[in-house]
């Protein structure tokens, strides 16, 4: 394990000393910021009718606002994980190295979950906002970021799963970029289905997903759906790095 | 690749020789456990290279062909994550110890990707030598260094000599018969000699256009 922790510190090492960390950083900001202060915006002119009760749950998770930018942001956080070293041929002395496969996955993979959540980190300040214009839910905000270390979890493993089959880092990320969009999609089939199609569809839902935690529900099966997926999309990973050896 | 079967003596520096295309990085590749032979035996140290991979790689020093690197990492950065990841105990002092060795001590701060082709090829070699490996494999290390790197890299192998066992691959014939005490040729994935390069029967050129040549002018006709 402590080898998992060295490729993980050169992984956050690489990352946040390249611009493409600080561009992503910025440009998430500005679009969560900008979608902050719309949703604000529409709670304050209109009476609260349906749906989500203040613009803070809303924000995470009321709106698909929350999932669209996930669906960019994620794919070029994780295209880099695997196929950027196989595009660098920097995977050769990592996987000759005497570490195991799977120590190097679970390196990249805490380091995918560290990024996560440096990415989320700022918008607490949303909720201080919130705080000195009016109440917070504190209890439905601890759980919503709850929810959202699930989301990542699953989302992280989607994208290294994908940087570990992709030769390229772009295709990467049309590959993680096709998976969450397809399941974004079946999730919205809840809303077209009927009778069974319709409980998986909700049960897949990242937009149910959310709305739930952001309500401070914290529904179990969501917590076993997430980690479930997480933990097969890390172990394939670390599957696929045994069968290249093969190759 | 089938049939070939060589033995490296513990001390002895071998060439790997043949044309490209022969399956020389292929075979280096096996024994550093980066693919895995799909029939066949690979020992490193007396270790199973297939069964206890990670034990076997613990064992020797790699420099893979072309030399990657992070290019975003300062040289001693990087050379300090290497050594962590072979589980090397003093990280500083083994740090300093190969940048002497591999002549980079003064490029330590340095940014790899700013650095010239020949200071990189020679920081992979430091990181070869990060575990003071009593096993090294060198993928064509000498290939984009200009004259007086090639004779400084040539000399510090030669010192190894006795030492530590040295298998390099190339396709200078020049450079095996400075460095090696022992050359094997190989073909289309196959061994087709073994032999002592300076012997007075054997002049290595003749030997590899002999060997190696026909094949490529048949394909030519």
């Amino acid at each position: 394990m402590r080898s998992a922790w060295v490729v993980m510190k050169r992984e956050l090492g690489s990352f946040f000393v390249s611009p493409l960390a600080y561009v992503v950083l910025t440009a998430w900001l500005v679009w969560n910021g900008v979608v902050f202060w719309v949703l604000t915006e529409f709670y304050a002119r209109n009476a609260v009718s349906s749906g989500a009760a203040s613009p803070l749950s809303a924000f995470f998770g009321g709106s698909s606002l929350f999932f669209i930018p996930l669906l960019v942001f994620v794919p070029i956080l994780t295209m880099r994980l695997i196929a950027g070293e196989r595009q660098s041929g920097t995977i050769e002395p990592l996987m000759t190295a005497p570490v195991s496969d799977a120590s190097v996955v679970l390196g990249k993979y805490c380091a995918a979950i560290v990024m996560w959540c440096v990415l989320w980190l700022p918008t607490v300040i949303y909720a201080w906002i919130m705080r000195q214009h009016g109440t917070v839910d504190w209890g439905a905000t601890a759980a919503s970021y709850f929810g959202i270390l699930l989301l990542g979890s699953y989302f992280m493993a989607i994208g290294l799963l994908m940087s570990a089959l992709a030769p390229t880092q772009i295709i990467a990320a049309v590959l993680s970029f096709v998976a969450l969009g397809v399941l974004f999609t079946v999730g919205i089939g809840e809303f077209v289905f009927d009778g069974a199609a319709r409980e998986f569809c909700a049960y897949v839902s990242m937009w149910g997903h959310m709305q739930s935690f952001s309500k401070g529900v914290v529904d179990t099966r969501y917590l076993f759906f997430d980690l479930s997926v997480a933990t097969l999309a890390v172990g394939l990973s670390i599957g696929v790095l045994k069968a290249r050896r093969h190759t | 690749m089938n049939e070939v079967s060589f033995r490296v003596e513990p001390g002895e520096i071998v060439g790997f020789l043949g044309p490209n295309g022969a399956g020389k990085t292929t075979t280096l590749r096996m024994l550093t456990g980066y693919l895995a032979p799909t029939s066949g035996e690979v020992r490193v140290d007396g270790i199973d290279a297939v069964r206890d991979s990670i034990e076997a790689r613990a064992r020797l020093g790699y420099m893979p062909e072309g030399v990657p690197l992070y290019r975003e990492m300062r040289v001693y950065e990087y050379l300090r994550h290497r050594g962590a990841l072979k589980n090397v105990d003093d990280v500083a002092d083994a740090v300093d110890r190969s940048l002497e060795l591999a002549g980079v001590a003064d490029a330590r701060t340095r940014i790899i990707g700013q650095l010239s082709k020949g200071y990189r090829q020679r920081v992979g070699l430091a990181e070869a030598l990060i575990a003071d490996p009593k096993i090294l494999i060198l993928d064509e290390p000498t290939s984009g260094l200009d004259p007086n790197q090639v004779r400084q890299f040539r000399e510090l192998v030669r010192s190894f000599g006795g030492e530590k066992t040295v298998l390099l691959s190339t396709h200078i014939l020049s450079e095996v018969e400075a460095v090696c005490d022992r050359v094997i040729i190989i073909r289309e994935g196959e061994k087709v000699a073994d032999l002592v390069p300076g012997d007075a029967e054997t002049k290595l050129e003749d030997v590899f256009a002999e060997l190696t040549a026909s094949r490529s002018t048949e394909g030519a006709s």
